[in-house]
């Protein structure tokens, strides 16, 4: 029974997948969503403990499958991205597992880590952003998942599952997802901003010598593709000069930094217009209030007319010392209470399925929803990254424009 | 056994003179010269990302060497030469003042005090420190209001934060204090009389300064700027927290190469090219510094006749001025010096301490970032950091095992007839073993925090620096000893390595033991032993050990390289006469008279290794997470107040631990004035 359930659940949203591309929509079409109701009911009752309906629980067919492990459970994550309690305490209490969490910058950081150590790097779970995981296949860094293991699973929406990097979720499960805009003081620029081709010219004009940009070539690059209507994994040369061209001649002498998580500095004040993912710039609100600012003053703005979608995605890399343990945490954080405790804290949406009755059942006071949810109609505008040759391309850009820009 | 019987006539055997330096030669070749190859190698390559060691040799060729040849690199590496030149000027500016009032103007007790509050910033987290100016420089900070009110500055508040600007200041900060020692070491060994005889000679004060001063100390000056202008040059972690676009380092530039564009071959070119850049940098300096004297003494004649001029003018209003009757005692024995450059002195350490002040302020911060302040002191994050009864059940054991080692000394005072020395020691063990019970080597510790990372963190950093500075005492001790009293023909070649250890930037060191290690783990015994671990300690304690250890080493080399060549030789002649075997020679002389620069060496190599995050981060494995490594990897998003807290307690447990450490001295009988003195090796 749970064998089948297991692969409808799975195989769904890959055949829909031919349909809908690599772009996910919020809201799966009914067909979809019925299945996999369905399909977790089937499993929820066979495997769940059933008797857990204390406070706080969530209505809805969920499966809340925990699995028990024992011994130490390593983590390499990006840089805060777990509620403290759920990698501290709780995960000692619940699971009975201790964890130790370090933290890396960026996926090349974590490449170049599982890499060098061949397979002794001691983690159990990583976390890499989607496009990254084709090639850590390639280069046997990941192990497959032991999917008996991860029965909760079936707790993503449809269409956060089966990813153009890893169809059959062999490998990978969406942890969250988030998206790229743009953050500005409104009080230091005369016009109100709202797409990229705003940005660009208000880091020209008002901004200039004020602007920070995420620290990541693809993005950097990608700001004058999507302003320019460029698909931002276009390898089209022409375009690709283009680019270089503005960039570096144009643009870059305006940079004030490259800096991939702003929020802090927008609260000391260092930049008055920036790019920022929706989760930090979202916490920037947070430390504008800190810092004694007024947070009304600053406006948050989803790249336009496209912009990304990226996708972290929890692994457990080869060589891992726990695999038990680290499957037991996966399924754990995949159970809707634990999965919106841990949004509540990042603020990155976290691909449960029917996520509007969780928030709403479980996390009602949370605030700026609209920087964590997004509508169909904005989903549809955000493009996942490929990764292909023209990546050295970018960063060549990038790394002209970065010494253009300290020139 | 037949083999050494059949040699015949017994010839004593004679140890190579390279003997003592030995362990070192394996070291370094097994550890920087083998793996570093391995990276000068990459260079030679092509970018293959789809390989494990993105690099593919089936084409070797000079592409990367003429990648690099462009722009970027000479424009990144103008503007890194720039901050490191100035920066390292204004340390001499700044530090030579505080050097010259340490070592000719203040009391013996405060130059102890100025020395000790040089040398005690260096030990709190160098991370936490950068980052820790981003509060005072911040345009919407406190400072930056209050000046906004003041009229001081616009209305935009203080425009320094992600520019230049603040890369030099911090730069500045963090180096300052290897500048200050090795210039008051140099200072401080100029004879007074020297200076006593340019005065009486009817030199003026700046003339003595420049004229006996500023010569004597020369060699003060050159290890003070060896010391900061190299690793200014290939530092990367100040432009990254507080540069912005302006203030980008080469070192960035390259550990971007390797980590970020996973361009191994373009990085590997810019390393190497950046250490012939950097050699070539120095030699310009050494030609200028040759060259400048001897300009100098073309110009002596002109300047002689200006000196005697003003002396004959001098001369005239003093017979003048003795043809009248003067008041006697109009004349002061003051230093009208003295007090300005207290001031300054003052002025230098409050420098020194405004962000560790900074530091312990903002970890008592109520917000969710360590930089933002929130206007009111709270102990949140301790609270969230700490478990309460863990914390006070942690130190009543270690309470209670300091007491019950100091009473079990005053029952055997009172009872028994040991000697006072041996007694001396029951504190000391009491406070190891307190250490001890209380879990510092297994898991125990970790019931103290709600957040054990952060504890992990502490743990690991100590025990890393700690086992990396008994090796780099070690293997610096024999090596520098070899390099004083055994020179030949493999001292240059030594030392060249030495050098290029002290040159290297960080991340090739760091990419080079990262690949090196996994090929090392199929040689039996070594291998097991980073693949393994042994004992409590894991496979990347071990690495850690290895990597930290290089640098660490390097510069104990040389400390303990310049104590032994200030002093002559006869003691160890004279034992040898008096038929000493030499091991003994070794142990009964040359040991006591090393130990200062030991002990000084080992205390600048702790700082160094518990600062160490660009190695680390890359060789650590999951169970051996420093607190650099773990801070920089937060650097790159939010910085929790809870960071401000663990640097706290790092930066406490540090102290008490150099408190152990001169307990432990004073009984062994080493002045803190020698080990000062030593610190700085010129």
């Amino acid at each position: 029974m749970a064998r089948t359930t297991k692969q409808l659940r799975i195989l769904a949203p890959h055949s829909f997948r031919e349909h809908l591309s690599r772009r996910a929509f919020l809201r799966a079409g009914t067909a979809t969503a019925g299945l996999v109701v369905v399909a977790a009911a089937g499993g929820g009752s066979d495997d769940s403990s059933g008797g857990e309906s204390g406070g706080g629980e969530a209505s809805g067919d969920y499966s809340r499958v925990i699995n028990t492990a024992t011994g130490t459970l390593a983590m390499y994550t990006w840089g805060d991205y777990n509620d403290p309690e759920l990698v501290g305490a709780l995960a000692e209490s619940e699971l009975g597992v201790s964890m130790k969490v370090d933290y890396y910058a960026s996926n090349e950081d974590l490449i170049t880590k599982l890499a060098t150590s061949g397979g002794a790097s001691g983690f159990d779970i990583v976390v890499p952003t989607g496009p990254y995981i084709p090639q850590m296949i390639e280069k046997g860094l990941l192990q497959k998942f032991d999917k008996s293991l991860i029965p909760n699973m079936s707790n993503v929406d449809a269409n956060y599952l089966g990813q153009a990097w890893d169809p059959g979720n062999e490998y990978s499960v969406c942890k969250n997802w988030g998206t790229t805009g743009y953050f500005y003081d409104s009080t230091k620029f005369s016009k109100e901003l709202a797409t990229w081709q705003d940005f660009l010219d208000a880091c020209m004009g008002e901004g200039s010598g004020n602007c920070s940009m995420l620290d990541t070539a693809p993005n950097m690059c990608g700001v004058w593709f999507w302003a320019n209507g460029y698909s931002w994994n276009t390898e089209d040369p022409a375009a690709l000069d283009a680019c270089e061209t503005f960039l570096v001649d144009d643009f870059a002498q305006h940079v004030k930094a490259f800096d991939s998580y702003p929020s802090t500095a927008f609260a000391e004040g260092a930049y008055s217009i920036g790019m920022a993912w929706n989760g930090d710039a979202r916490q920037a609100y947070t430390r504008i209030a800190d810092a004694g600012g007024n947070p009304d003053d600053w406006k948050w703005v989803l790249g336009a007319p496209a912009t990304e979608l990226w996708m972290d995605n929890y692994c457990i890399p080869v060589g891992a010392p726990n695999p038990e343990a680290a499957h037991a945490w996966i399924n754990w954080d995949l159970v809707p209470e634990i999965s919106i405790k841990d949004l509540s804290y990042h603020g990155y949406h976290t691909g449960m399925k029917d996520m509007p009755t969780l928030i709403s059942e479980l996390a009602p006071d949370l605030e700026r929803g609209d920087m964590i949810f997004f509508g169909d109609d904005q989903v549809k505008t955000m493009e996942t990254q490929v990764i292909t040759p023209t990546l050295d391309r970018l960063i060549d850009i990038f790394n002209k424009m970065k010494a253009k820009a300290g020139a | 056994m037949n083999a050494s019987t059949a040699i015949g006539p017994r010839r004593r055997w004679r140890s190579p003179r390279y003997l003592l330096a030995l362990p070192s030669i394996v070291w370094y070749a097994t550890f920087f010269a083998l793996p570093i190859a391995f990276v000068v190698a990459y260079s030679f390559g092509v970018k293959d990302s789809s390989r494990r060691i993105p690099v593919d040799f089936s084409a070797p060729s000079w592409a990367s060497y003429s990648a690099v040849f462009d722009e970027t690199f000479f424009v990144t590496f103008r503007g890194t030469l720039r901050i490191a030149v100035l920066a390292t000027a204004i340390c001499v500016l700044i530090g030579l003042p505080v050097a010259y009032y340490a070592a000719f103007k203040a009391s013996e007790k405060w130059r102890a005090v100025i020395l000790a509050a040089v040398v005690v910033p260096s030990f709190t987290s160098f991370l936490i420190r950068t980052v820790a100016w981003r509060i005072p420089l911040a345009p919407n900070g406190t400072l930056s209001k209050w000046l906004i009110d003041l009229g001081a500055v616009g209305e935009d508040g203080i425009q320094i934060l992600a520019t230049p600007t603040a890369v030099q200041i911090a730069i500045v900060y963090n180096y300052l204090g290897f500048m200050i020692l090795p210039l008051f070491v140099a200072l401080d060994r100029i004879d007074v009389r020297m200076r006593e005889a340019s005065k009486d000679l009817g030199a003026g004060r700046v003339a003595t300064f420049f004229g006996v001063t500023v010569p004597l100390a020369g060699p003060g000056i050159a290890a003070g700027v060896l010391l900061t202008f190299i690793p200014m040059c290939g530092d990367y972690v100040v432009a990254v927290v507080l540069g912005g676009a302006k203030g980008n380092m080469i070192g960035a530039m390259i550990a971007s190469q390797f980590s970020g564009a996973q361009n191994w071959p373009l990085g590997a070119a810019m390393a190497v090219l950046m250490i012939v850049a950097v050699l070539l940098s120095l030699v310009v300096g050494a030609l200028a510094v040759w060259v400048v004297p001897r300009l100098a003494r073309l110009a002596t004649p002109v300047s002689e006749r200006v000196r005697r001029a003003i002396a004959d003018r001098a001369r005239r209003e003093a017979e003048v001025r003795r043809a009248r009757p003067a008041p006697t005692a109009a004349r002061t024995t003051g230093d009208p010096l003295g007090p300005w450059l207290a001031g300054w002195t003052a002025l230098v350490l409050l420098f020194l301490f405004v962000p560790i002040l900074l530091v312990i302020l903002h970890s008592f911060n109520a917000t969710t970032s360590f930089t933002i302040w929130s206007g009111r002191v709270s102990t949140k994050w301790w609270g969230e950091l700490f478990d309460g009864p863990g914390v006070v059940a942690l130190l009543v054991r270690g309470a209670l095992i300091v007491a019950a080692a100091l009473l079990v000394r005053r029952v055997l005072v009172r009872r028994t007839q040991m000697p006072a020395r041996a007694l001396g020691w029951l504190g000391i063990v009491g406070f190891v073993l307190a250490v001890v019970v209380n879990g510092a080597l297994t898991e125990w510790f970790r019931t103290v925090f709600d957040f054990p990372s952060v504890g992990d963190a502490i743990r690991n950093s100590f025990m890393a620096a700690t086992g990396a500075t008994v090796l780099a005492v070690m293997l610096g001790g024999t090596s520098g000893v070899a390099l004083a009293r055994r020179p030949g023909v493999w001292t240059k070649p030594f030392m060249l390595v030495v050098f290029l250890i002290l040159v290297t930037p960080e991340i090739m060191d760091a990419i080079a033991l990262a690949t090196w290690f996994p090929r090392l783990s199929e040689v039996p015994v070594v291998g097991y032993v980073f693949a393994n671990g042994w004992g409590p300690f894991n496979g990347g304690m071990n690495k850690l050990w290895v990597g930290q250890s290089l640098y660490a080493s390097a510069v104990v080399t040389l400390i303990v390289r310049a104590r032994l060549s200030g002093l002559d030789e006869s003691l160890e002649e004279a034992a040898a006469d008096l038929g000493a075997p030499p091991a003994r020679a070794f142990r009964q002389i040359t040991l006591p008279l090393v130990a200062p620069a030991l002990v000084a060496g080992g205390l600048l190599s702790f700082a160094l290794c518990l600062d160490n995050a660009v190695i680390s981060t890359l060789i650590s494995e999951a169970g051996s997470t420093t607190f650099p490594v773990a801070l920089l990897g937060a650097t790159k998003s939010t910085i929790k107040p809870f960071w401000g807290v663990g640097a706290v307690m790092l930066f406490v447990i540090t102290l008490a631990a150099l408190w152990f450490v001169a307990r432990v001295l004073r009984r062994s009988g080493d002045s803190a004035g020698q080990i000062a003195a030593t610190l700085a090796g010129s």
